[in-house]
């Protein structure tokens, strides 16, 4: 199979959006707005949290805040200084910050981002476990919510399967929608 | 209702690297754009992240609510629409106005034999440029 026609292919894994299971929109943004906009997505890998943070921002930026992103990557402890200034550069009192896997930070260079996001209006963060801020949404994930996703990306889902491969991945979506665009590349059926 | 669309010059849609490709965007906006602007660009599908190279870009000055443009845009060298089991690399003619983020895409074929190239494991094809 071309990859272009993989239904499993990154890009349209991506066009699926975090689907908030137990709250709505407008309850998870007055949470935040109670929590003063500084809160954390809290899950493991594979579970929604950076598709979720994208999301919330796009939200908040129709709400009329000035929304401004960082992404620390695994081994990443410091925000360096292109970070720092797409957090940091010009403020306005409307911006509000998105830092993707902040627990990867060391301890000073987390302490230094909550000191200077107290001029923001905001900082909401994504971390694998609780603890840096107070959490806004613990992402889960369930075999039903992945065979969602994998009958609306490929028309099909076979509940044992799926149910066997979230088991395989515990939990992580994003690792298991790879094991099928694998299979989908060799001419395997799931 | 709001579209855009994208046509060539007689429907075709492969191309010879280093051709020009013709052909009009039209559309009708409910909403009047600021600007309208054409791309040429390439991008690949697959399994890994995403590369989106925009080769040229074409300025459709002062839209109207209702309008059919010509347009004609030169193609490069390379790299030739290509697909394997992990990548796709594909070409397109993207039509986009702004505000609103209104677009269109047409995807078309850049290769010498005017046909996506299909690798097979093991075998690498790589066009000039």
């Amino acid at each position: 199979m071309r990859a272009r026609d993989n239904p499993f292919a990154v890009q349209r894994v991506h066009a699926i959006r975090y689907r908030l299971a137990g709250v709505t929109w407008e309850e998870l943004l007055e949470r935040l707005a109670a929590l003063d906009f500084r809160a954390a997505l809290v899950g493991p890998h594979g579970h929604g949290k950076t598709t979720l943070l994208e999301d919330l921002g796009a939200r908040l930026a129709e709400r009329g805040f000035q929304i401004r992103t960082a992404t620390l990557r695994q081994g990443e402890r410091r925000l360096g200084p292109v970070r720092h200034a797409a957090l940091f550069g010009d403020p306005g009192p409307r911006d509000l910050l998105l830092v993707d896997g902040a627990e990867q930070l060391d301890p000073l260079s987390w302490w230094t981002l909550r000191l200077r996001s107290r001029a923001a209006a905001g900082l909401v963060v994504t971390s694998h476990r609780p603890g840096l801020l107070p959490v806004l949404h613990e992402c889960r994930t369930t075999p039903e919510l992945l065979a969602e996703i994998v009958a609306e990306l490929s028309g099909a889902a076979d509940g044992e399967e799926i149910a066997e491969l979230f088991g395989r991945h515990r939990g992580d979506l994003r690792l298991a929608l790879r094991e099928l665009y694998d299979a989908r590349s060799r001419g395997a059926l799931l | 209702m709001e579209w855009m669309r994208i046509e060539t010059r007689d429907g075709v849609n492969a191309f010879l690297p280093g051709e020009t490709v013709e052909g009009t965007v039209g559309w009708h906006f409910d909403v009047p754009a600021k600007s309208v602007e054409l791309r040429l660009l390439w991008y690949t599908e697959g399994k890994g992240d995403q590369d989106v190279t925009v080769v040229e870009s074409v300025p459709l000055p002062n839209p109207g609510t209702d309008e059919v443009r010509p347009f004609q845009i030169r193609l490069p060298a390379g790299p030739f629409s290509f697909s394997g089991r992990l990548i796709s690399l594909v070409w397109a003619l993207e039509a986009v106005a702004e505000p609103g983020s209104r677009a269109e895409r047409l995807p078309i074929t850049v290769s010498p034999t005017r046909q996506e190239i299909l690798l097979s494991s093991g075998v690498a094809v790589a066009g000039p440029g």
